[in-house]
């Protein structure tokens, strides 16, 4: 098979959950295309849908939640939301590879990195195992461990940096191509979220991946993303080139996320935190925008017609207000 | 290894030191229980018309000695006696020392509710694999039910019932004694056929009356791994469902051997109600009659010897986990 960086077209996507009062949807009518070779950020608050868009990669929904429709095209592979059983258990970890936040326990905390290293290589029918052995010594001694020493530890002889490393080598040692990390840096250290995302991008550019980085966090992905798409709940706002979209935020919520963050120099005031709160399952809108209720430019068409996405340029952007501007 | 070896050193000196503790304790217990069976013989030789004089010397006569000396020299005599495996003699059993009479209860005891024990604890935790995996259907709300329902029956009904059913209603099994006299005792068909028909019912009543608390521990467990993140990650990295199988299960059992090392030390305390109703001659039956007979020696011994089984499985399960679970091996706590 033809290994090198697939492209990935995500169209009409929508996920729902079963609650109490019914199947609500936790990312609505999601249409993005990551490009061959590119680093995609995903931005968004708690709850927005990011890591529920990041499962559906892998077709990974967790129950209680199904993804209702739409289609995750990934090229070489096919629509991984049509695939089922062994044929999406090879498609994982083979293809595409799923980095754990660093403070989630992604090890086994009995077995060894390396025996963990072996039983992924016997599930996914790995003949020499020895030569994946040296491959993922070779990772862990790409990204600055002792790669003998740490296939030799525990889950808990390894700190937070390790352990995304790690997470990170097995991502990546069956030679998948397209590669999804959830909060790589959450819960780490400056100066270790430094070298993670040093690492993230020069493994990046040296395999030739296709990289989705989900996180709450808009340095990382100004730090790291070609392409930003930022959610709210559910939908996709705004995407669009990461340098675009931070130097020239066009959406209410992307402005607003912007202007909160509080720069190094002058006075804190000049971060402005967004007024209210972010929807929850429950409370995002059953009709019209996700965002008016927070929004500063509402207007009465926002009540009731949900904003379609649409291309300005390179963005893509889902906003009455911005459409009215650019029609006037 | 040496870590191994030294964790063993340090159980064994406090285990020792523990032992030593609940013997001094259980002696001076022991000794100030009221009531006092040569004494209580006198008493009873007397007020069955013999004289005083009389009475005291048939009662010397039949137990051998009078207990003499101040409770210091007694002790003294005692725990030196303790370090060379000596229990002393027992006191309703004229002649007969202390170790003989528990180490003769002691096998009726340990087999069956061993077997019951480890019976239960295999079935239950194969179950309760099953009841979370399960948890939202039918078999997985059955199995949780049947755990519930047996573990809330008291031994003894649960025994009465086996008996009422397989002994009475359908008369297919043995419940009276631990072996039929007919048969030499020995290496023979018929002495150890009868052996296990006997041992049927208070098997299964041990087995079943535990196997409630084995499938809800372990189903517990089981749903407390399935939620943890290296299952899900396990998952993403398209593992094998036999390999991910195996993570659960190893991860699910390691808090249960805590419970199984704790019932193992306490079988030695026998089950009272079950050895009764079965006329197992067991430790608890033992330890009963000693209590109600005033046999200090034997109340002594029999106490010791819990203590002592569940500090040794105590240990035994100390040892267990630094060989099945790395995070004790290097003594740091698992974040």
């Amino acid at each position: 098979m033809a290994k090198q960086a697939p492209g990935v077209r995500i169209d009409g996507l929508t996920v729902v959950y079963k609650t109490p009062a019914g199947e609500l949807p936790a990312v609505r009518d999601v249409s993005m295309e990551l490009a061959a070779g590119t680093i995609t950020g995903i931005v968004g608050e708690s709850g927005s849908g990011k890591s529920t868009l990041a499962f559906s990669l892998l077709n990974a929904v967790q129950p209680p939640g199904r993804i209702s429709a739409g289609s995750v095209e990934i090229d070489d592979l096919g629509n991984v939301v049509s695939f089922q059983g062994e044929q999406l258990r090879k498609a994982r970890g083979a293809h595409i590879g799923y980095v754990f936040q660093a403070a989630q326990n992604s090890l086994n905390p009995l077995k060894t990195v390396g025996k963990q290293l072996l039983d992924l290589g016997r599930s996914h029918g790995v003949e020499d195992l020895r030569g994946l052995v040296r491959e993922a010594k070779e990772l862990l001694g790409r990204m600055g461990l002792d790669g003998a020493r740490v296939l030799d530890s525990h889950q808990h002889e390894l700190s937070g940096g390790m352990r995304q490393r790690v997470g990170i080598m097995l991502a990546l040692v069956l030679n998948a191509h397209l590669v999804v990390l959830d909060e790589p840096t959450t819960a780490l250290d400056m100066i270790t979220q430094a070298t993670i995302l040093r690492i993230i991008r020069e493994v990046h550019a040296e395999r030739g991946l296709t990289t989705m980085i989900i996180t709450h966090d808009i340095g990382v992905v100004a730090e790291v993303a070609d392409r930003l798409a930022v959610m709210y709940g559910g939908r996709i706002v705004e995407q669009g080139p990461t340098r675009e979209v931070l130097a020239d935020p066009q959406h209410p919520y992307t402005r607003g996320l912007i202007r909160a963050i509080p720069r190094l120099t002058g006075d804190i005031n000049q971060a402005q935190a967004l007024p209210g709160r972010p929807p929850t399952l429950t409370t995002v809108p059953k009709e019209g925008c996700v965002f008016r209720e927070r929004c500063s430019l509402r207007m009465d068409v926002c009540d009731t017609v949900d904003p379609e996405a649409i291309p300005h340029g390179d963005r893509i952007i889902a906003c009455h207000a911005v459409k009215v501007k650019e029609h006037a | 290894m040496t870590v191994i070896a030294r964790r063993l050193a340090g159980h064994l000196a406090r285990g020792f030191v523990m032992i030593l503790v609940v013997a001094t304790i259980s002696f001076f217990i022991v000794n100030n229980i009221p009531g006092d069976p040569v004494a209580a013989r006198y008493e009873k030789l007397v007020e069955g018309g013999m004289s005083p004089e009389a009475a005291m010397q048939a009662t010397k006569v039949m137990y051998g000695f009078l207990p003499s000396g101040s409770m210091g020299e007694q002790y003294v005599d005692y725990m030196s006696g303790l370090l060379r495996f000596d229990l002393g003699v027992s006191v309703t059993r004229p002649g007969t020392p202390v170790l003989d009479v528990l180490t003769d209860a002691a096998k009726w005891t340990v087999l069956p509710v061993l077997l019951g024990t480890l019976l239960s604890f295999l079935v239950g935790v194969i179950l309760g694999v099953y009841a979370a995996i399960k948890r939202t259907g039918k078999l997985g709300d059955a199995l949780a039910i049947s755990g519930s329902l047996l573990h809330g029956i008291p031994q003894y009904v649960l025994a009465m019932l086996l008996v009422v059913i397989f002994a009475t209603l359908i008369p297919i099994l043995p419940h009276d004694g631990p072996v039929d006299i007919l048969f030499e005792p020995g290496f023979n068909a018929g002495y150890l056929g009868s052996l296990a028909e006997h041992a049927v019912l208070p098997v299964a009543t041990y087995a079943l009356s535990a196997y409630g608390g084995w499938i809800l521990a372990m189903k517990s467990s089981v749903v407390t791994v399935l939620g943890d993140d290296f299952i899900l990650a396990a998952e993403l990295r398209g593992m094998k469902r036999s390999i991910i199988f195996r993570y659960i299960a190893r991860n699910a059992i390691l808090p249960l051997f805590t419970i199984l090392a704790l019932s193992l030390g306490l079988l030695l305390g026998g089950a009272v109600f079950i050895e009764k109703i079965f006329n197992y001659p067991g430790l608890g039956l033992l330890l009963i009659d000693s209590i109600t007979l005033r046999d200090y020696a034997l109340m002594g011994g029999a106490f010791l010897l819990i203590t002592v089984s569940v500090i040794v499985a105590n240990i035994v399960a100390d040892l267990f986990y630094t060989v099945i679970d790395p995070r004790v091996r290097s003594g740091e706590e698992a974040s």
